[in-house]
C-alpha cells in the first residue's frame, strides 16, 4: 500500500527517528553492566533473569520513538502534507501504527539479543556459565522484545492525541517515572498490577517496581495490547475531525 | 478543474474566520484571493483542502470535497504558509515521500526540483535553505503531481525579483495550459499584473469576485478598488 511505503520513506530520510532507537541497545548495555559491577550475583539464576530482562526495559526508548510518529509531524508542520496527500486520516494513523510497530519490534529484538550477548559477555568474563536451557531465559527475551513493540504503539497513539511533541514527551516520562507509581499505591495491588508499566514489567518478567502482585507474562501481554489497541483507537478518532490550522 | 466555494461559513470558537462566502475561480485562469490580515483568506484555502471542516457550507474541487478526490495530489497542488518542512531531511527526500504516496517516480522529482531552480540544492538538508529556497521546494511540492487545480498561499513570498518574475510566467504558463490557478496574496501590484480574475475578501465576508477589468483598466485601479472595499467595518 503507497502509505506504508511513503511513511516507511519519511523514516529512512531521516536520522533523528534512528539515534533515539540506538539509545535502547545502549541502555541495555548500561544496565547489565551496572547490576553485574553493583555486585550482582552471576551465579544466582534470579539474576541472571533480571539481567535479560534490561531488553524490556529499552521499551522507554521506543516509546519516545513511537510519539514522534504524529507529535513529531505536528511540531515540524509536515503533518499539513500528511493530510493533503492522504485525507484519509484514519488510514494514515492506520499506516503510522503499522510502521512504527514493526520498527519498534525490530529495536526490540536487537535490544533483546544486545541483552543476550552482554550478558553472555558478563558471565563468561566472571566465571560462570550462562543457562540458555531454562525456559524462563527465551520467555524474557521475548517478552522484552513484544514490551518494546507495545511501548512504540502506544507511543504513536499518545503522540496523536496529545499532538505537542514535549508534552506527550513529558506525560510518557512522567507516568512512568512517577504517577503510575502513585496510582498503584492509590488503586491498591489487585488493580494496580493492570496499570500498563506493572503490565509491562509482568510482560518482562521482572519487578523493578516492587509490585506486591504482577499478572502472568501472558497477561501482562494481553493488558498491553489492550492499551495500544485503546490509545490507537482514541488517536484515530481524535485526529479525524481535527482542524489542521 | 474549478475551485467552488459554495456559502461558507467557519467559526473556531466564538471568533467567526468566514462567512457566507460563495465564488468559483474559474478554470484557464489565475484568480487573486485578496484581503487585508485576518480577512478569511488562509481559512478558505484550509477549508478548500479539507484541512479545517466547514461550519456551513463547502468548498468543492471539480465538484467533490477535498476528501472524496481519488488521488489528491495529481488533482490539486497546495502552497500554504504552514506547509513545514522537517529540517533534517533533504530537500529531494521531502519530496520523494510526497511522491510515494501519490504514485510518482523519483525522476518526476527531479524534474520539478529542476523546474523551480533547486537542482543543485536538491541533496542539501532544508535547515540550511533560505526563505527563498522553502518557498521554491514548497512550490515543487504543489507542481509536483501536476495538478488542475494549484492554491497557493503567498507564493512569492521569500523570491528575489528575478523569482517572481519567474513565478508570474510560471503561473501565467500553467493557467494557459487550461489549469485552475488560484494566488492568495497581498500584493496588490503582482496580482494585477499576473490575475485574470479576483476574490476580495474582508472580515470573513465577500466584497467582490469577478474579472480584474470590471475594477478598472487603469494602473492603479486594483489598489483604489481593494482599499475602498476592505475598509468599512462590517
Amino acid at each position: 500500500m503507497v502509505i506504508l511505503r511513503s511513511e516507511f520513506r519519511k523514516l529512512t530520510t531521516l536520522r533523528a527517528p534512528w539515534l533515539v532507537l540506538a539509545a535502547g541497545p545502549l541502555i541495555v548495555v548500561a544496565g547489565v553492566t551496572g547490576l553485574v559491577e553493583s555486585g550482582g550475583n552471576v551465579r544466582n539464576p534470579a539474576v541472571q533473569a533480571q539481567a535479560l530482562a534490561h531488553a524490556g526495559l529499552a521499551a522507554i526508548i521506543t516509546l519516545l520513538f513511537g510519539i514522534l510518529a504524529v507529535a513529531g509531524e505536528y511540531r515540524h508542520g509536515t503533518i499539513t502534507d500528511t493530510f493533503l496527500s492522504v485525507p484519509a486520516r484514519g488510514r494514515v494513523i492506520a499506516a503510522k501504527l503499522a510502521v512504527y510497530g514493526v520498527v519498534g519490534a525490530g529495536a526490540g529484538l536487537v535490544s533483546s539479543a544486545v541483552a543476550l550477548a552482554i550478558t553472555a559477555a558478563w558471565w563468561a568474563a566472571k566465571g560462570a556459565t550462562l543457562h540458555l536451557a531454562a525456559g524462563d531465559t527465551w520467555l524474557t527475551l521475548a517478552g522484552g522484545a513484544a514490551a518494546n513493540l507495545a511501548f512504540a504503539v502506544i507511543g504513536v497513539g499518545l503522540g496523536a492525541l496529545i499532538r505537542n511533541q514535549v508534552a506527550a514527551v513529558a506525560a510518557g516520562l512522567a507516568w512512568i517515572a512517577l504517577i503510575e507509581g502513585i496510582a498503584g499505591q492509590l488503586l491498591g495491588p489487585g488493580l494496580a498490577r493492570l496499570l500498563p508499566l506493572h503490565a509491562s514489567e509482568a510482560l518482562d518478567r521482572t519487578n523493578i517496581l516492587g509490585a506486591g502482585r504482577l499478572l502472568p507474562q501472558w497477561g501482562g501481554a494481553i493488558a498491553l495490547a489492550g492499551y495500544a489497541a485503546a490509545f490507537a483507537a482514541v488517536a484515530a478518532v481524535t485526529t479525524l475531525r481535527r482542524d489542521v490550522t | 478543474m474549478e475551485l467552488e466555494v459554495l456559502g461558507l461559513t467557519k467559526k473556531f470558537g466564538a471568533v467567526t474566520a468566514v462567512s457566507d462566502v460563495s465564488f468559483t475561480a474559474p478554470a484557464g485562469k489565475v484568480t487573486g484571493l485578496l484581503g487585508p490580515n485576518g480577512s478569511g483568506k488562509t481559512t478558505t484555502l484550509r477549508a478548500a483542502l479539507g484541512l479545517v471542516r466547514p461550519t456551513v457550507g463547502s468548498a468543492l474541487i471539480g465538484g467533490i470535497p477535498y476528501q472524496g478526490l481519488a488521488r489528491p495530489r495529481r488533482t490539486v497542488g497546495a502552497l500554504l504558509e504552514a506547509t513545514g518542512l522537517h529540517p533534517g531531511r533533504r530537500a529531494r527526500d521531502h519530496l520523494r515521500v510526497l511522491a510515494a504516496t501519490a504514485g510518482l517516480p523519483d525522476r518526476r522529482v527531479d524534474e520539478v526540483l529542476d523546474q523551480v531552480g533547486l537542482a543543485e540544492a536538491a541533496r542539501r538538508t532544508v535547515r540550511g535553505f533560505s526563505l527563498g529556497m522553502r518557498q521554491r521546494l514548497g512550490l515543487a511540492a504543489a507542481l509536483l503531481g501536476e495538478p488542475g487545480l494549484l492554491l497557493l498561499d503567498e507564493p512569492a513570498n521569500g523570491l528575489d525579483p528575478a523569482g517572481v518574475a519567474w513565478l508570474r510566467g510560471l503561473l501565467r504558463e500553467l493557467a494557459g495550459q487550461g489549469r485552475c490557478v488560484v494566488v492568495a496574496s497581498h500584493g496588490l501590484a503582482e496580482v494585477s499584473q499576473t490575475a485574470d480574475h479576483v476574490v476580495i475578501l474582508s472580515g470573513g465576508r465577500l466584497r467582490f469576485a469577478g474579472p480584474l477589468l470590471e475594477l478598472g483598466t487603469s494602473g492603479g485601479a486594483l489598489e483604489s478598488a481593494f482599499l475602498k472595499l476592505t475598509a468599512a467595518p462590517t
